[in-house]
């Protein structure tokens, strides 16, 4: 009987969607170039995954296009006296997709089950680091992280053992705890536990990512009726798909598919274009190559390259020069930084002056990168043989044993970029160029830089801050420690008749505004 | 012929050792390292990295490496997911598992009643122009490789006649591309087959008996001519299905099926060594699984092979 019922319900609903035929179900959809490498909140570690998770979980705060800090999940944080610790004011009538409220136990909640031994916690536990009791957590000691504390529903305090001026715009994803006792390890394949404008629907491996709207977002429920990543290895697939109207909008991963859209009239005139929040750079270890040690020689080899000739040639436009090492959109670039000319005739005396005229000399050396970029230092060593007269051989490398060798401090030279992660220009300037950091690739150490970052990190208000930034900036830049290449620019097509997609430097933004016609 | 399924079916276990053994070496051996590409950004952080090697068992011995998977293969576990960490290799594999074979069965059964007929037509109409006509068709069917075809067939078809999708894998409607491409050079090849086999039964003596009889032509043809070429094509068959298969990674990927040829790709480029032999051996067990079939088939249409097995 209870079949029967079931199919006769069956057969109500086919009638009615098939009457209600007209009204279309709209759907974003959207290129993602590999299935996302998870899921989950907590091992969350990836790009693919972050461009679903980021509508699906969400921290304090969020940026916007022009890279602003806006209050998300918290609206107010102030510093305490000592610079050791926030209080977060969260807002209020802020639910999970599993219905129940957030507020400031979910906080510490989110924080202990992302220490907790075994979590495999991926891009927010090194945020964690520095809160009172959280290496107790970490290694089993206790579960209680000692340093949150809550004060009310909607207030938290966190204390640190250092200071961490930043942990406001930290991209923590918060989520509702208890689905992993009610639902166990793989929970997040089941229920969707976050606070974001969309809700996790599926995912068919190989094939896309479904997201639902969230009738309850604090910010408005969604106008459309979902998104769905649809998972495309091939580029050229994705474009065909996007021409074919199979997908609304068409992320562009790679500067050859760039250069192709922005050549064809009518995908150009539905593209959007902006500056990524991704530094490239020159690396010379000073260590591993012993004519480095002189900042004559490292000048001349910055000096040699016209970024305005590369970024107008091989990028086909599609690429700023880069001058210093912040880019543009991101809190605590300085418009005023130095540019770099190119120089031939001074590049030429100074390696002279060093000791090796016209490159004479010099051990034989070679630029290190990956197959995608090898046109990239093709055209440097064509410019340091024109140039300087030098030959710098091309050393391609296997993408994985090239980030170890670069991670272990072993390439004396290459170029490189880095990618921001939250909004904050001391992303690039600590995690790149600080004496301490493991991401310090080329080994550059300059004792007066470290105490101004070091200074910086501790500095609470935005403009003193940035102000450091400046100084530390052009110390590095004067030594010629590094100098900046350039910066891509990131494109993405969207049909005209789906409004509210917006790219930032910091990939998309939450799809929460978007409408489709 | 019980026996003689048995005897094929046996004739199956040194294939399938074969091929395990086979894609573990080539998996271990060739350079590069899981542990490295799985550790990304974090490549050279020496103490995750041994973690890492410990809890995938990659810190030990080949020989015990090896000896382990295949105690585990026996309960049907293939281990974890290199690429997607802590993720059961049979959950990767899971919705792509019969895409592959499906896509590779419907373009066979597309390409034999195609290619046969083609074949037999042509042969009947030796050194016609029909026959000049259909060789041409044949050969560029052949040699044309399916990528090319499927770039020139989405933008005729997807793009501007849009009778059907340009990629993906939601309805039936994606399949039709997929098939028919993988079927062209299927059906071209059996049709050059066809074709010979034909000309060779038409000089038969059984046929000119048949036609002696007094046997309408047609009859002729079709009753004892097209059952004595259908023997050596059902035993191709076997070949082709293995070769569709493998033509599955290239069309998968071209459009951008979630099936076992597109996974393989994937794989292999993540050096997800599991994941890789897990879709190696399936593969082997497919084609192994067809041919057997077709040794069965083979046997019940031709007494004398079963015989001969017998002896």
């Amino acid at each position: 009987m209870k079949l029967r019922t079931l199919f006769r319900l069956l057969a109500v609903a086919a009638v009615a969607t098939g009457l209600g035929g007209q009204v279309q179900a709209r759907d974003l959809r959207i290129n993602i170039n590999a299935d996302p490498e998870m899921i989950d909140p907590i091992t969350f570690s990836a790009l693919i995954a972050g461009d679903v998770l980021r509508n699906v979980y969400q921290s304090f705060a969020q940026v916007d296009e022009n890279g602003k800090v806006l209050p998300a999940l918290a609206l107010k944080w102030t510093a305490q006296p000592d610079q050791l610790g926030w209080r977060f004011e969260l807002r209020p009538g802020v639910k999970f997709h599993t219905g129940r409220p957030f507020g400031a136990k979910d906080v510490k909640a989110t924080f202990e089950a992302l220490l907790t031994p075994g979590s495999k916690a991926g891009l927010q536990l090194p945020y964690l680091q520095r809160i009172v009791g959280a290496k107790d957590v970490q290694e089993g000691k206790t579960k209680d992280l000692q340093g949150v504390k809550v004060v009310s529903d909607l207030v938290v305090d966190i204390r640190f053992t250092a200071p961490d001026v930043l942990f406001p715009i930290y991209p923590f994803m918060f989520f509702d705890t208890q689905v992993v006792g009610d639902k166990g390890p793989n929970w997040f394949m089941e229920v969707s536990a976050g606070t974001g404008p969309y809700k996790f629907a599926g995912w068919r491996r190989g094939q896309d990512v479904y997201l639902e709207p969230f009738k309850d977002y604090y910010g408005g429920a969604p106008k459309i009726d979902g998104v769905r990543f649809v998972i495309v290895p091939s580029e050229e697939t994705s474009v065909t798909m996007y021409e074919a109207g199979e997908l609304d909008v068409l992320m562009v991963a790679s500067t050859d598919l760039a250069r192709r859209v922005m050549r064809d009239a009518k995908l150009r005139a539905e593209a959007q274009t902006i500056s990524a929040a991704q530094i490239n750079y020159l690396g010379m270890n000073q260590n591993l190559y012993a004519p480095f040690k002189d900042k004559r020689v490292r000048e001349a080899f910055c000096i040699s390259i016209d970024r305005d000739a590369m970024t107008r040639g091989l990028f086909g436009g599609l690429a700023q020069p880069l001058y210093g090492q912040i880019t543009p959109g991101i809190p605590g670039y300085n418009p005023a930084v130095k540019k770099i000319a190119y120089d031939p005739e001074r590049a030429k005396r100074l390696l002279a002056d060093a000791g090796y005229p016209g490159g004479r000399g010099l051990p034989p050396l070679k630029i290190a990168n990956l197959a995608p970029f090898r046109n990239e230092i093709a055209y440097y060593a064509d410019q340091w043989k024109q140039v300087l007269g030098v030959t710098v051989d091309l050393d391609i490398m296997e993408r994985a044993t090239f980030l170890r060798s670069l991670n272990a401090g072993e390439t004396p030279f290459f170029s490189w970029g880095w990618t921001a992660d939250y909004p904050d220009a001391l992303y690039y300037l600590s995690g790149v160029w600080h004496s301490k950091s493991p991401f310090n690739r080329a080994r550059y150490s300059n004792p007066a830089y470290d105490a101004l970052i070091d200074r910086a990190q501790v500095t609470a208000d935005d403009q003193a801050r940035y102000k450091l930034y400046h100084e530390a900036e052009a110390l590095l830049l004067d030594d010629w420690g590094t100098c900046g290449l350039f910066v891509r620019t990131s494109v993405a097509v969207v049909k005209p008749n789906v409004k509210g997609v917006k790219l930032a430097p910091m990939r998309m933004l939450p799809y929460d505004k978007v409408t489709v016609n | 012929m019980t026996a003689y399924v048995v005897r094929r079916l046996l004739g199956l276990l040194p294939v399938l050792v074969a091929a395990v053994l086979l894609t573990f070496a080539a998996n271990r051996f060739v350079p590069g390292d899981p542990i490295t590409v799985m550790l990304g950004d974090q490549g050279g952080n020496v103490e995750l990295e041994r973690k890492l090697r410990g809890e995938y068992g990659l810190d030990r011995p080949v020989t015990v490496q090896f000896v382990d998977y295949i105690a585990k293969l026996a309960h049907g576990d293939f281990g974890l997911s290199f690429r997607y960490p802590g993720v059961p290799v049979t959950q990767v594999i899971k919705n792509a598992l019969w895409i592959s074979p499906s896509l590779a069965g419907a373009a066979l059964a597309l390409a034999v009643p195609i290619g046969i007929a083609l074949g037999i037509v042509a042969a009947l109409r030796r050194n016609t122009l029909a026959d000049t006509g259909i060789i041409l068709v044949l050969v560029a069917g052949l040699s044309i490789p399916n990528f090319a075809l499927a770039a020139f067939f989405v933008w005729i078809f997807a793009l501007k006649l849009g009778w059907v999708p340009v990629a993906g894998w939601t309805g039936w409607r994606h399949a039709i591309l997929p098939v028919v491409l993988l079927a062209i050079p299927a059906a071209a090849y059996l049709a050059r087959l066809a074709r010979t086999f034909m000309l060779e039964v038409l000089q038969q003596d059984y046929m000119r008996t048949a036609r002696a009889k007094g046997l309408s032509e047609r009859l002729v043809v079709w009753r004892h001519g097209l059952r004595n070429v259908l023997i050596p094509i059902l035993t191709v068959c076997g070949v082709i299905f293995g070769g569709l298969i493998t033509g599955t990674v290239v069309i998968e990927t071209v459009f951008n099926i979630p099936g076992l040829g597109r996974t393989a790709i994937e794989s292999i480029f993540a050096r997800d060594y599991p994941v890789t032999m897990a879709i190696v051996m399936l593969f082997t067990f497919f084609y192994a699984t067809i041919n057997f079939a077709v040794d069965v088939l083979y046997g019940l249409v031709d007494p004398r092979i079963r015989l001969e097995a017998r002896r």
